[in-house]
């Protein structure tokens, strides 16, 4: 009886995250973004209208990320960090995963749109 | 501690290591930080079933410091470190509520509890409590990767008798 209450618990937790999974990775309708390194903001832009670029971004320490717009997606394409995680991370998709560089300190995210 | 057990300990230690970095090797279809299959769990959630719980630490201490070290990525062991210890308590507990044919569940919640770990450790790490919004993406993830690598573990005790 034990058993079946903690299969049962398991069950529970597993819809309950995959409910909020799908939530968190649904597409962003938002077209504005936002790089941020160690607090301070860098850049914004609107994907919509941006023109495709890559944009080198420089930590104080001389490490650096190279950030990707093209087709109005966004992604970090390079960096010399050792983990990649960043770039494995693909193109920004989600309100609530931004691409994250922790080595760097360098966030790209959706910012709310401009009224 | 006599010989035999610690050569068992020894082989397990190692297999486990080389699972981890064959595993490595396969490249991740998910590209969010912190999932993956962790199929070298078959060797703990063996080992949890087999052995005393000192001696099952012994081995997931030696799996994690030289899985570290051989992944060139020793910035990782803070997060696989606190997932681990947490995934351990977790099932040391239930092993003793769960038959062996309910195995799979214990691997499924070691998993669940390996992901709290290594999602607290990251926002005390990172000092942002956004990053929980990985939790649910790697609850799921990991109680599929829980419940294969558990089944796994089931054949094989099943096959190597004591």
């Amino acid at each position: 009886m034990k058993n079946r209450k903690i299969l049962i618990a398991v069950i529970l937790v597993f819809l309950v995250s995959l409910c909020l999974s799908v939530f968190i990775l649904r597409h962003s309708d938002k077209q504005t973004v936002e790089i941020v390194q160690d607090g301070e903001l860098l850049y914004t832009f609107d994907l919509n209208g941006a023109e495709d670029k890559d944009i080198r971004i420089s930590a104080p320490d001389g490490s650096y990320n190279l950030v990707q717009i093209q087709n109005g997606t966004i992604c970090i394409s390079e960096a010399d960090c050792p983990d990649q995680t960043c770039v494995s991370m693909g193109v920004l998709k989600s309100d609530y995963l931004p691409i994250v560089c922790l080595p760097h300190k360098l966030i790209v995210r959706f910012a709310e749109d401009e009224p | 501690m006599n010989i035999r057990r610690l050569t068992e300990l020894a082989l397990l230690s190692s297999v486990a290591l080389i699972i981890f970095i064959v595993e490595l090797q396969i490249p991740n279809p998910f590209p969010v930080p912190g999932v993956k299959l962790g199929l070298a769990n078959i060797v703990t959630v063996y080992a949890v079933f087999r052995y005393r719980p000192s001696e099952t630490a012994l081995i997931v201490t030696v799996r994690l410091l030289l899985g570290a070290i051989f992944s060139g990525n020793p910035s990782a062991l803070l997060y696989s470190a606190a997932g681990a210890i947490a995934c351990l308590c977790g099932m040391l507990l239930l092993r003793h509520i769960l038959p062996e044919k309910q195995i799979w569940l214990c691997s499924v919640i070691g998993a669940m509890l390996h992901n709290i770990g290594q999602i607290t450790a990251a926002i005390i790490i990172m000092q942002s409590i956004g990053v929980i919004a990985y939790l649910p993406i790697l609850l799921v993830t990991g109680s599929l990767a829980g419940a294969f690598t558990g089944l796994c573990t089931q054949l094989v005790l099943h096959r190597i008798k004591r």
